[in-house]
C-alpha cells in the first residue's frame, strides 16, 4: 500500500504520492487557487476546497488525483442570513474604500472537510457547518449549529470565526463535535439539532479560542485539544477537561498565562499516540529557538520531543490543518510549514525527512492510503 | 473559438477561470449591462456563477472590468451599460501578494 498527500497551499495543491513512504513523486495541481482543505469519501473520491479572496469558495473532485473537476455547488449561506460585522471587518468584504459590506453572512473560506456516515461535512468561516448527502452535488446548512442562540455574541479574533475542526463518533451517527476559532468547542448528541458548549475547565480570554482537536473516532469521547491557551485532554466527550502539558514547552502568553501554544493536534489510532507542534507563544508563533519539533504523547499525560531530522534553524509555523497521519502500521506522519516545506516520518515521528520544499505557504495536509 | 454574431457581448476570462472552461479565453453572453451579461454567463455556466456572485447575489467585490479602455468596478456593474458587439475584460482589482 502507498500513500497520497494532498497539500493545500496558498497558490495550489501539491499532490505527493509514494509506494513505500520513502520516495515521493510530486505534482502541483489547481494552480493559482488557495487550497484550504481536502477529504476522501468512502467511495474513494477526493474533494479539495479552494477559498479565493477574489472568486470565493468552490470544491474540486478527483477519482485519480490527476484530473480535477469543479462541482457546481458549494456551501453558501442564504441571502437572508445575517452576518457578524466584526468578522467582516477582520477577514472579509472590505472594499477598496474601506467600507464594510454589512448585513449578510458569507462563506469566505472552507476550513475543513470531513466524511462520515455517508455524508460530507464542511466547516467554514463565517463560523458555519454544512452537510452534503449527495457527494457534494448540493449543500445544506446545519441550522441547529449555525443559528444557535448566542451566536451573535461570538467575538472573532484576528483570524475571524472559522469552523476548523469536525469530529464524528464512528459508533453513534448522532454525535459529533466542532471547533470554532474564538468561539469554542461544541458537541451535538442529536444529529446536529442542538449543540452544547464544551469548554468547562479550559482557560479563556474573553471567549474560548480552540485551535484544533483530535481523537480516535472508534474511541470518540477521548479528546485531545490544542487551545490558544494550552493543551487539554477530555475522557468524557468534552464534558470536563484537564491540562495535559507535562513535557511540553510552556511560555508566557499575551495575557500573562503560561501554557503550551501551537496549532495542529493529531492522533494515531493504532498506537494511541498523540502529536503536537508547539510554537513559542502567541507573540512569536515559531518554534522556540528555531528548533522545529514534534511532540508525542503515548500515555495521555506526558509529552516527549521528536527532532531527529528536523531543522534547528526554522522560524516558520505549522498551521492547524497542516498535519496528518496515514493511520498505517507503523503510523506515518506528515506536516507542512508556512515556509513551504513538508516533513514526513514513517515511524511515528522517531525520524523525519523533508520530502518537499519551495511550496507556497502550506494551509492543509491530508494523507490517504492508496 | 467561435465568435457569435455581434448581438452578444464578448467577455474575456482571467487565466484562473479559463481552466474551468476548458481553456476558453472568451465567452459570449447577452445583456444590456455588465451585471446582466455576467448573470447570463452564470446561467450558462453554473461553475462560473459561484465565482461571479456572492450569497447576496452581488458581484464579488474584488472583481473589476475593463470596458472601452476604462476600469469598471463591481459596484458600478449593475448600471454600467454595454451594447451588442462590446468586449469586456473580467479582471480582479489590483492588490499586492
Amino acid at each position: 500500500m502507498g500513500v497520497a498527500l494532498i497539500v493545500g497551499t496558498a497558490k495550489g495543491a501539491a499532490v505527493l504520492t509514494s509506494g513505500d513512504r520513502d520516495r515521493w513523486s510530486e505534482e502541483f495541481v489547481l494552480q493559482g487557487w488557495p487550497v484550504t482543505a481536502s477529504v476522501r469519501d468512502d467511495l474513494g473520491r477526493t474533494y479539495v476546497a479552494v477559498s479565493s479572496p477574489n472568486f470565493g469558495v468552490a470544491l474540486f473532485t478527483s477519482d485519480d488525483l490527476r484530473t480535477w473537476k469543479q462541482l457546481e455547488s458549494a456551501p453558501r449561506y442564504r441571502p437572508e442570513d445575517r452576518g457578524n460585522p466584526e468578522h467582516h471587518r477582520l477577514v472579509a468584504k472590505m472594499d477598496f474604500e474601506g467600507k464594510l459590506k454589512g448585513g449578510g453572512r458569507f462563506v469566505d473560506q472552507i476550513w475543513t472537510l470531513h466524511a462520515a456516515h455517508g455524508a460530507l461535512y464542511a466547516g467554514v468561516s463565517e463560523a458555519g457547518l454544512f452537510v452534503s448527502r449527495d457527494r457534494g452535488a448540493s449543500w445544506q446548512p446545519v441550522d441547529g449549529f449555525n443559528e444557535q442562540p448566542g451566536r451573535e455574541s461570538w467575538a472573532p479574533g484576528f483570524g475571524g470565526l472559522g469552523l476548523h475542526t469536525i469530529l464524528t463518533d464512528a459508533k453513534d451517527p448522532g454525535r459529533m463535535w466542532v471547533g470554532v476559532s474564538a468561539a469554542g468547542f461544541f458537541r451535538t448528541d442529536d444529529g446536529g439539532k442542538t449543540w452544547m458548549r464544551k469548554d468547562d475547565g479550559v482557560h479563556a480570554f474573553g471567549g474560548n479560542c480552540v485551535h484544533h482537536v483530535a481523537h480516535d473516532p472508534d474511541n470518540a469521547p477521548v479528546l485531545y485539544r490544542q487551545e490558544h491557551f494550552g493543551v487539554y485532554k477530555s475522557d468524557d466527550g468534552g464534558d470536563t477537561w484537564r491540562v495535559m502539558e507535562d513535557g511540553l514547552p510552556v511560555t508566557d502568553m499575551s495575557d500573562g498565562h503560561r501554557c503550551a501554544f501551537g496549532f495542529p493536534m493529531i492522533h494515531d489510532r493504532r498506537s494511541g499516540a498523540t502529536f503536537a507542534v508547539p510554537l513559542d507563544g502567541d507573540n512569536f508563533r515559531f518554534p522556540r529557538g528555531g528548533q522545529l519539533a514534534v511532540y508525542r504523547s503515548t500515555d495521555g499525560t506526558n509529552w516527549h520531543p521528536l527532532t531527529n531530522g528536523l531543522p534547528s534553524n526554522c522560524f516558520a509555523g505549522v498551521l492547524r490543518g497542516s498535519m496528518a497521519g496515514d493511520q498505517m502500521a507503523p503510523g506515518g506522519l506528515y506536516f507542512g510549514t508556512t515556509a513551504g516545506a513538508i516533513y514526513a516520518s514513517a515511524n511515528l515521528g522517531e525520524s523525519w525527512k523533508e520530502i518537499a520544499s519551495n511550496l507556497p505557504r502550506i494551509m492543509s495536509v491530508d494523507a490517504y492510503v492508496t | 473559438m467561435s465568435h457569435e454574431a455581434s448581438a452578444s457581448i464578448r467577455v474575456q476570462l482571467p487565466p484562473l477561470l479559463r481552466n474551468l472552461m476548458g481553456g476558453e479565453r472568451w465567452l459570449t453572453g447577452d445583456g444590456d449591462s455588465i451585471m446582466a451579461v455576467l448573470a447570463d454567463l452564470g446561467r450558462k455556466h453554473p461553475s462560473l456563477a459561484l465565482h461571479f456572485f456572492d450569497e447576496q447575489g452581488a458581484l464579488r467585490h474584488n472583481i473589476a472590468f475593463v470596458h472601452d479602455g476604462a476600469v469598471v468596478r463591481a459596484r458600478e456593474a449593475t448600471t454600467h451599460a454595454v451594447e451588442p458587439g462590446d468586449e469586456l475584460i473580467l479582471t480582479t482589482a489590483l492588490a499586492g501578494g
